[in-house]
């Protein structure tokens, strides 16, 4: 079980980065809070006595999202309920809905927020691999001197492996900032062992908009999760389809040589298996889901594999 | 502990309450507000037992630190009617059998209310997935769908009243659908569970486990535990006054390690304690010293010459070998065309009742000493206990609580010695609930099998003989082990008559979690074998599956693998009833799905494909719905 | 081969009812109480089967009040009569014939001085929901009515019952024996679907005929037969309790994986009657045998779907696609062929 000394609920960003900086050794932030109780239990850190938890989620700033030059700012405070039911959200960034629909379960959808996801950094996280596609920076924020100061990083270079990242004693991950993906289809990938509630064996996100007439790849974002220590961006792959005519034989060559990224020691056969089967179907998907043009994809590779 | 206060509106009513940092909304709730209908199923968010309303979202409780929900506005299970009613998704849980149990029920009445409070139209495909962090390990899930819908159609006038009555009774009661009569109390949260019950004076029990499969005991020293503020006692083996040893067949385990622990997890030593934290800290304060010694880990490995004791009465390691013969398999193979011979293997399954063991035990005002627990079975326990206390047996008394879950996990007393001896040395009311993580690790899982089978047939499909050799991973301690290897003995060849066997199954001890009693009892281990065989066969006879089995099965008059004459006999009539109602396309099972005609019926569900609502997004904060490159 | 392949398979199982190779036993006591009440205490209690329930009507149907008039007492060693264990698959064939039996004692008082009092034959009283009377005359009463008189003569309608199933034990030697008196049998067929992209298996349809006796509750039968096929789904799928020498790896529900409402086939349940000709009731029971055949059913319907026979369970995604991987098509088809060959010769008498 998790005790700690004491709880705190600053309601102003200096507030939160005044007690982060002196708080005790073994002070835990928290956002969600839906890792650090589980975390804290038998099997994994056993009972855990720790002098102080900050809560971040009250912070007006930390809230909602802003939008601004084709980014978004999605405060540290999103949670992955918001990509279902706000329509901003949905159309702008339209693989989160597909992410967060596979992402835990409604209840704890409301809780678990994007920026946490991120800073726990674990190699199975849902949340990952769409950030990457989306060419997320995590903003991190901390004092100095007594002023507000921020930094940005992509998510791609801020996580360095299971439970490591970039993020320096003091500071807090603010928000992170993604590409409006408006216009593009988006898909989502995951096989676990059941389809609700359930950590990932591989997942991967995808972003496509094809030209208007369907026929070429304008752009493409390919994302894997769970296939190594941290989350893959398939830039070779994203490179071969871009400015390429959409058909099935290019998407299966480009799928086929996304298996070598799989770096996972444990159950790789597996891992090699779906995760060109994940890119198959995500790209299919992804061009079934982009707005105007997608019906022309809806069967569009559904019986063959090749 | 260090206070807070807070400040919650819980079931609309203003709650002002000083509690400690590092509660959780759960605790809050169960501890503090007396608030039992949110139950603990797993404490990680696994389950869904904890479901309530914060600000009008559905969260899981145990996830959410109680400060966290300071100034939230909470609704409880308990505050979704008044008292005395109930609301239509209550009533249509009632009116279904929705609850089994009842432990899930309480989340998953939540989970409905708030998907139809998400969305009044939910489909059943959306509804499923709103369900879908709330685990249910009765009934299947299938009647909860049914309440909901009927709940959805209820609410949006869709279906009249009425429909939410109970079923009309005819000329008898007998094949009635009366309504259970537990329901109500379910579906309000107010059935209280061993873990929900309180009492005055009552102590908290934790318990000290192993933290290796196989090591000799060399020391433990309690005291600095003993000496600590708030700790009422610690108990070990050495207090165990009578005969030490529980079981269902053979009494091999002791109520704590004594002398030796023989599988992770093992109860070592408990502290009963004013409160839970003081319990938990004085766990690490006591000093054990093992020895660890080589363990057994698969069954293949306990039977080896040389192979580590696991207990000395048993220094071949084997629990118990049935064997049944019938006939002559020499010639019954001799007379075979077809002689098929394969392995089968079925894992280690987890009983996973929503409730974890709970209980609570005292020295009523006769010095009988009573145990209050969902125990399956408590007139065995009761015999048990009165051994291991030295008291004669009408000093020893069990209550049932009600149970959250059974399935035969909870036949074995791996706690309530525990509970006893610290009532009677304390002389207080102690009362242990396990984390579900305690659970898994120390309560009897399912045989894990392997089960080698040789089956001959004549082309004419009569199985002429069939060489059945089942073994079974026992774990540390006997529990059930013996009668679930008769029962699979019983059973193996599954319902045909044959004429020539030769069943063997063997269980053993290894250093694994202990294996035990668990819904089949060896039965589902050995017909899936069996079962598996018959489609085999089928296939390479070229014979429809439904017709090898009717060319084989039991008739009244057949004699049993254990020579029982049935008087009854009932498989013809399941046979057709089963082959009508599926439209069965008869044909040999030759991987003929991708040709067949009877898929995809309206008795089948759809594909879960995810995703049910999206598409109909609502704008909660800009209007203009680009974001401008 | 396409994405999505699905597929057929069934099984069939039979089950023994109550305790095992051995003599089963389970008293109760009933009483007609006041206002038409009535009392029953057994020492067993509800672990979500419904068994309350069918005591409940159990005692209605034999003691002639409504099953919401009945109070069943606290499962207590100390307070109540023994009925031995809740499991076996003997709740309702031994303590519901427990109570069957204790009711009609109680009855039998009460009727025995109704039939004074009104100067009729005792059997040719009848009493149901609630109500008392005399077949052929204008003779009737209420349940409440009926107590008072009966009390008012001096009698408490009590009466007390045990019930025994005869099983013998196994011969140590070769096995034979009469493990119990009555045998229950099932058939399931499972349909499901195979993502042969990622292995996953979904079960869309289960069709599960069981013989349960008699129903004595059609529904909670249903539920029973819905929750085994739900727990032999996750067995057949996903549940793995795992250690690693000894030490757990499966701590907690996020490693133990669990059915949720998502991987729930439609179930579609047929109640087979054959009454057990040995008790009171004639109903058998249902709890543990609805769980035997559905994994095997899934097994073979995905052999059905993707001709990979899966033998070590759980059929995992990664088992799945590690068994199409290895899937060697030629060499098993051809013996099976050859096989086949030969059935067909023999079944053209050749």
């Amino acid at each position: 079980m998790l005790i700690c000394e004491s709880y705190h609920v600053p309601k102003t960003l200096e507030e939160a980065l005044r007690l982060w900086a002196e708080a005790p050794d073994g002070s835990r932030l928290v956002s969600g809070a839906t890792d650090i109780l589980p975390w804290a239990r038998e099997g994994r850190a056993g009972d855990v006595e720790i002098p102080a938890l900050i809560d971040v989620t009250k912070i007006p700033e930390l809230k909602g999202y802003s939008c601004d030059k084709g980014r978004i700012r999605l405060g540290a405070a999103t949670v992955y309920q918001d990509f279902l039911t706000d329509r901003t959200l949905m159309t702008n960034l339209p693989c989160m809905p597909y992410c967060a629909i596979w992402f835990a379960d409604d209840q704890i959808r409301e809780q678990a927020t994007v920026v946490g996801n991120l800073v726990n950094a674990s190699p199975v996280a849902d949340g990952t691999p769409p950030v990457v596609a989306l060419n997320g920076e995590i903003e991190l924020t901390r004092l100095e001197d007594g002023a507000v100061r921020r930094r940005s990083v992509p998510v791609a270079d801020f996580i360095e492996g299971p439970g490591r990242t970039l993020i320096q004693p003091g500071e807090i991950a603010t928000a992170v900032t993604v590409d409006s993906a408006y216009g593009y289809g988006g898909s989502f990938q995951k096989v676990g062992q059941r389809r609700s509630l359930v950590i990932s064996v591989a997942c991967c996100a995808a972003l496509v908009r094809a030209d208007s007439t369907g026929t070429v790849f304008e752009d493409v974002r390919l994302a894997l999760g769970g296939v190594g220590p941290r989350p893959i961006r398939l830039r070779d792959a994203e490179r071969r389809l871009k400015g390429e005519r959409i058909t099935q034989e290019l998407i299966q060559r480009v799928a086929e040589s996304a298996a070598d990224s799989v770096g996972s020691r444990s159950r790789k056969e597996y891992r090699r298996d779906v995760v060109v089967n994940f890119v198959r179907a995500g790209l299919e998907e992804a061009l079934a889901n982009q707005p105007e043009i997608g019906a022309k994809f809806k069967n569009f590779g559904e019986t063959e594999n090749a | 502990m260090p206070k807070i206060d807070l400040t919650m509106d819980v079931n609309g009513r203003k709650v002002v309450k000083q509690s400690e940092p590092h509660k959780r909304l759960l605790d809050f709730l169960r501890e503090d507000l007396n608030l039992t209908g949110t139950k603990e199923g797993c404490g990680a968010g696994e389950c869904g037992t904890c479901s309530v309303f914060v600000d009008g979202k559905l969260v899981k409780s145990c996830l959410m630190p109680a400060a966290k929900a300071d100034g939230a506005k909470i609704e409880t299970i308990e505050g979704l009617a008044r008292p005395g009613s109930l609301t239509p998704v209550q009533q249509a849980f009632h009116k279904t059998g929705a609850s089994q149990c009842g432990y899930c029920i309480p989340g998953m009445v939540m989970a409905a209310t708030s998907a139809l409070r998400e969305n009044p139209d939910a489909g059943i495909e959306e509804i499923k997935e709103r369900l879908g962090g709330n685990i249910c390990r009765c009934t299947g899930y299938t009647k909860i769908f049914e309440a909901v819908e009927i709940a959805r159609d209820v609410i949006a006038g869709r279906l009249p009243e009425t429909a939410l009555d109970e079923d009309a009774t005819g000329e008898s009661f007998i094949g009635a659908n009366v309504r259970r009569l537990d329901a109500p109390s379910k579906v309000s949260g107010r059935l209280k569970y061993a873990a929900d019950m309180k009492m005055v004076d009552m102590l908290q029990m934790q318990v000290l486990r192993a933290p290796m499969p196989h090591a000799r005991i060399v020391s433990i020293d309690t005291s600095e535990a003993e000496a600590m503020e708030g700790v009422a006692c610690v108990i070990t083996s050495a207090d165990v006054p009578g005969t030490d040893g529980f079981g269902v067949f053979v009494h091999d385990q002791p109520v704590m390690a004594r002398g030796k622990v023989r599988h992770f997890g093992e109860a070592v030593a408990a502290v009963a304690a004013e409160d839970l934290i003081t319990a938990r800290r004085a766990l690490a304060k006591i000093k054990v010293e093992y020895e660890e010694l080589p363990g057994v880990y698969a069954p293949e490995d306990a039977l080896v010459d040389g192979a580590p004791v696991i207990h000395d009465y048993a220094q071949d390691n084997v629990i118990k070998h049935i064997p049944i013969r019938k006939g002559d398999i020499a010639k019954g193979f001799a007379e075979a065309d077809l002689i098929l011979e394969d392995e089968f293997r079925t894992q280690q399954v987890e009983h996973a009742y929503l409730e974890p063991e709970a209980g609570i035990a005292y020295v009523d005002h006769d010095d009988v000493v009573t145990v209050l627990s969902p125990s399956q079975n408590i007139t065995h326990h009761r015999h048990m206990l009165a051994e291991i206390l030295a008291l004669p047996i009408n000093k020893v008394r069990f209550i049932m609580s009600p149970v959250g879950g059974g399935f035969g996990g909870k036949e074995d007393m791996i706690y309530q010695g525990m509970l006893a001896l610290a009532a009677m040395k304390t002389h207080r009311p102690v009362q242990l609930n396990f984390t579900r993580e305690e659970s898994l690790v120390a309560s009897a899982k399912r045989h894990p099998s392997r089960v080698r089978y040789k089956m001959g047939l004549k082309w004419s499909g009569e199985i002429t003989a069939i060489e059945f050799d089942m073994l079974s991973d026992g774990g540390a301690y006997g529990m059930s082990s013996e009668g679930v290897m008769r029962k699979a003995a019983i059973l193996s060849c599954g319902p045909y008559e044959v004429h020539n066997l030769k069943v063997d199954t063997k269980v053993v001890y290894t250093n694994n979690t202990p294996s035990g009693a668990f819904r089949t009892f060896g039965g589902m281990q050995a017909q899936f074998a069996t079962e598996s065989m018959m489609d085999m066969a089928a296939e390479a006879l070229d014979m429809d599956p439904f017709e090898l089995r009717r060319i084989n099965m039991m008739r009244i008059g057949s004699r049993t693998h254990t020579q029982q004459e049935l008087t009854t006999a009932s498989l013809d009539r399941v046979l057709d009833a089963a082959e009508e109602a599926s439209r069965w396309e008869a044909g040999a099972p030759k991987v003929r799905g991708p040709r067949r005609n009877d898929l995809g019926g309206p008795d089948t569900r759809k594909p879960c494909t995810l995703g049910a609502r999206i598409g109909e997004p609502t704008d909660t904060q800009t209007k203009d719905e680009r974001v401008a490159s | 081969m396409n994405r999505k392949m699905r597929g057929r398979g069934m099984a069939s199982s039979w089950y023994g009812i109550a305790r095992t190779a051995t003599i089963d036993r389970a008293g109760a006591w009933a009483e007609l109480d006041d206002g038409g009440t009535a009392k029953i205490v057994t020492g067993v209690t509800e672990i979500g089967e419904g068994i309350l329930t069918v005591l409940a009507q159990v005692a209605a149907e034999e003691l002639g009040v409504r099953p919401e008039d009945v109070t069943i007492g606290d499962n207590d060693t100390s307070r109540s009569p023994e009925a031995a264990h809740a499991g076996a698959t003997r709740q309702t064939y031994m303590i519901g014939n427990s109570v069957a039996l204790a009711s009609r004692d109680a009855r039998a008082k009460l009727f025995a001085e109704i039939a004074d009092h009104w100067d009729v034959p005792v059997d040719s009283l009848r009493a149901f929901n609630g109500e008392l009377w005399a077949q052929d005359t204008n003779l009737r009463m209420s349940m409440d009515e009926a107590v008072k008189t009966c009390k008012g003569r001096g009698v408490v309608p009590v009466g007390s019952a045990s019930f025994t199933a005869h099983g013998t034990g196994l011969d140590p030697v070769d096995g034979s024996g009469s493990p119990w008196q009555a045998y229950v049998f099932g058939t399931q067929i499972a349909e499901v679907e195979v993502d042969t992209w990622t292995g996953e298996v979904q079960v869309l349809g289960i069709w599960a005929a069981h013989d349960v006796g008699r129903a004595i509750n059609p529904r909670g039968v249903e539920g029973q037969i819905e929750g085994g096929v739900v727990q032999g789904l996750g067995q057949a799928l996903m549940e793995d309790y795992q250690t690693e020498k000894g030490y757990t790896t499966t701590h907690g529900f996020a490693k133990y994986i669990l059915p949720t409402s998502l991987d729930i086939p439609q179930i579609n349940c047929v109640i087979v009657e054959d009454p057990d000709p040995l008790s009171p009731l004639q109903a058998k029971g249902i709890g543990e045998p609805a769980l035997v055949p559905t994994a095997p059913a899934i097994m073979n319907a995905i052999y059905d779907a993707i001709g990979v026979r899966i033998k070590s369970l759980p059929a995992t995604p990664e088992k799945i696609l590690d068994a199409l991987r290895n899937h060697v098509p030629g060499r098993e088809q051809i013996a099976q062929s050859a096989r086949q060959d030969r059935a067909e010769a023999h079944r053209r008498g050749l």
